[in-house]
């Protein structure tokens, strides 16, 4: 058990009134103890049944469990009692896009985003790309299921071809990562076959958030690039409209200028694909 | 995480504070001891902990400073093992404040320092006239620090500024 | 006033476009030595550079892409360059127009000598 859920633990114990169970419960669900997460949520709910916030919380342990039809009516919920919460809209989109209730999913991405909630547009932009795939398919083709299938393996190609022309047989690799640092195309396969991209998008993304810090304190204006050479590889970042970062791995041997054009072109089609359904 | 406050005017400087410099905690307060606003904290005994002592750290760091160099010592350093706190006075017009914060790796005492000298700034702005307020320590203080907490905890509501005694609806 | 790390510290300056070199501690941001020209707040940057030098670092290291070394960060009115090594950071910031393959070449060589 971590410090700080002990510390929140023996907090609510002592006061059993307290919202600590919110930071409680969101501990446990992060740590993947999901049935003691559960036990706090719902007593959270029970003991605060008009807090929005509480309700957010049950749902996302739910949504984590997999019951999907709790997670909505908790969401839903949350709704009743404050119809702007981002984390219900949020929520919302996520279960009805696994679903395959695309429209539904839309309109609730579509409201978390006008919240001003940017890391949002990237699941919002792949959800209308899926619309317009699956609406695209000449009715009565197939039935539903199916058409949302192959819509989802034509997004995923699209995806992990994204950048092939760009870097053809090269000694590099590209991805795109969304707001949290998960991929969204691309990809990165090790010489050993192994595919490491969404570990090295989780690990590299944090630099997005320090490289904007940095030019907004020393105002340099917007930041177009970060690049760095590793005993291995030099390794490129560059933003992508809102939310998004493009990276570009290429072997220590070629130009550091190379790298940089290639990472130029990444963006400027990472942003057009991206931008295409918008 | 949300920064909770007892008076409306430090809540977007001290939120900004700790969103800017990831620290773990943070207090400001009066040197006085009574309790503006904090980041971080689950309980009100911890938080009567934290200002007492902040308050008496500062105190003495003011002292010893004046006795070694002529003039108070203003802020103050210490790196434990794994989280480091950093303590600084930011005068307003409503009197100096004190922000006792602590934090991991995940900042550094440069960036702490960066963004006190712009929380500092933010709180020299948004500062309320003086005259608005009564002193930190009087007969009320006891009152003031028991509601001051409550409110932090969200067991009571904010008083309006420069009305100490009125509460107003929640937002 | 001269300091063991004044001469690393010129030999970045003297090139064209570098508003400033400093040498930082890469744990707690806080300058070791400094070499700006008058108007740069040298201990925001020093900090700023530091901790994004050190999250480069540390998600390389995550990674497996092994130890950084170089690293350039390009914005519209200017480049910041860092190279680090013993939990120090030699951090450089310049005009857009600098050459940036000379600075990287001055602080490489720099960082040997600190």
């Amino acid at each position: 058990m971590s410090d700080d859920i002990r510390r929140l633990s023996e907090e609510l114990a002592r006061d059993p009134s307290s919202m600590v169970f919110l930071q409680l419960g969101e501990a446990l669900r992060r740590g993947a103890q999901l049935d003691l997460a559960l036990r706090v949520a719902s007593r959270g709910v029970e003991r605060h049944s008009g807090n929005a916030d509480a309700h957010d919380l049950l749902a996302r342990v739910r949504v984590d469990r997999g019951d999907l039809a709790e997670a909505t009516a908790e969401w839903e919920a949350v709704l009743r009692l404050a119809p702007d919460h981002v984390g219900a809209r949020k929520g919302l989109g996520y279960v009805l896009y696994k679903q395959h209730r695309l429209e539904e999913a839309e309109h609730h991405l579509g409201l978390a985003a006008e919240h001003g909630d940017a890391a949002v547009e990237t699941a919002l932009r792949m959800v209308r790309r899926l619309v317009r795939y699956t609406n695209g398919a000449p009715a009565g083709s197939a039935p539903n299921g199916e058409r949302f299938a192959a819509a989802e393996r034509r997004v995923e190609d699209e995806a992990r071809c994204l950048f092939a022309e760009i870097l053809g047989d090269g000694q590099q690799t590209a991805l795109l990562l969304d707001g949290d640092g998960l991929v969204t195309a691309g990809a990165y396969v090790t010489a050993d076959g192994e595919d490491v991209a969404q570990d090295i998008g989780a690990a590299l993304t944090g630099v997005r958030d320090e490289a904007d810090r940095t030019v907004k304190h020393l105002q340099l204006g917007a930041w177009r690039a970060v690049v760095y050479e590793t005993e291995v590889a030099t390794i490129a970042l560059g933003p992508v409209l809102e939310d998004s970062l493009a990276l570009v791995a290429a072997a220590r041997t070629l130009p550091l200028g190379l790298v940089r054009r290639v990472l130029d072109r990444c963006v400027q089609r990472a942003e057009a694909w991206l931008t295409e359904v918008a | 995480m949300r920064a909770y406050v007892a008076e409306a005017w430090v809540e977007a400087p001290l939120q900004r504070f700790v969103d800017d410099a990831h620290v773990q905690f943070a207090l400001l307060l009066h040197p006085s001891g009574q309790v503006l606003g904090q980041f971080g904290f689950t309980r009100a005994v911890d938080v009567m902990a934290a200002c007492a002592l902040g308050a008496a750290i500062h105190a003495s760091a003011g002292e010893l400073g004046r006795e070694l160099d002529g003039h108070p010592f203003r802020e103050l350093y210490h790196a434990g093992r794994e989280r480091q706190v950093y303590i600084a006075e930011a005068p307003t017009a409503r009197g100096a404040l004190v922000l006792l914060t602590a934090f991991d790796a995940e900042s550094s005492l440069g960036l702490v320092q960066v963004y006190f000298r712009e929380l500092r700034d933010a709180l020299r702005l948004a500062a309320p006239p003086a005259a608005e307020s009564g002193p930190a320590l009087d007969g009320n203080f006891e009152h003031d620090l028991n509601r001051s907490l409550a409110v932090l905890f969200g067991r009571a509501q904010q008083p309006v500024s420069g009305d100490p005694q009125s509460t107003r609806p929640p937002a | 006033m001269s300091t063991p790390y004044t001469d690393a510290l010129t030999a970045v300056t003297r090139q064209r476009g570098v508003l400033g070199c400093l040498l930082v501690s890469e744990a707690d941001g806080i300058i070791v030595d400094a070499d700006v020209q008058v108007g740069i707040e040298a201990g925001v940057v020093g900090a700023l550079v530091a901790s994004l030098y050190r999250r480069a670092r540390l998600g390389t290291d995550a990674a497996g892409l092994s130890a950084v070394g170089f690293l350039q960060l390009e914005a519209e009115r200017g480049h910041v360059c860092a190279v680090g090594r013993d939990g120090l950071v030699l951090a450089t910031l310049a005009e857009p127009k600098a050459q940036i393959g000379l600075i990287r070449s001055a602080m490489l060589h720099a960082l040997e000598a600190v």
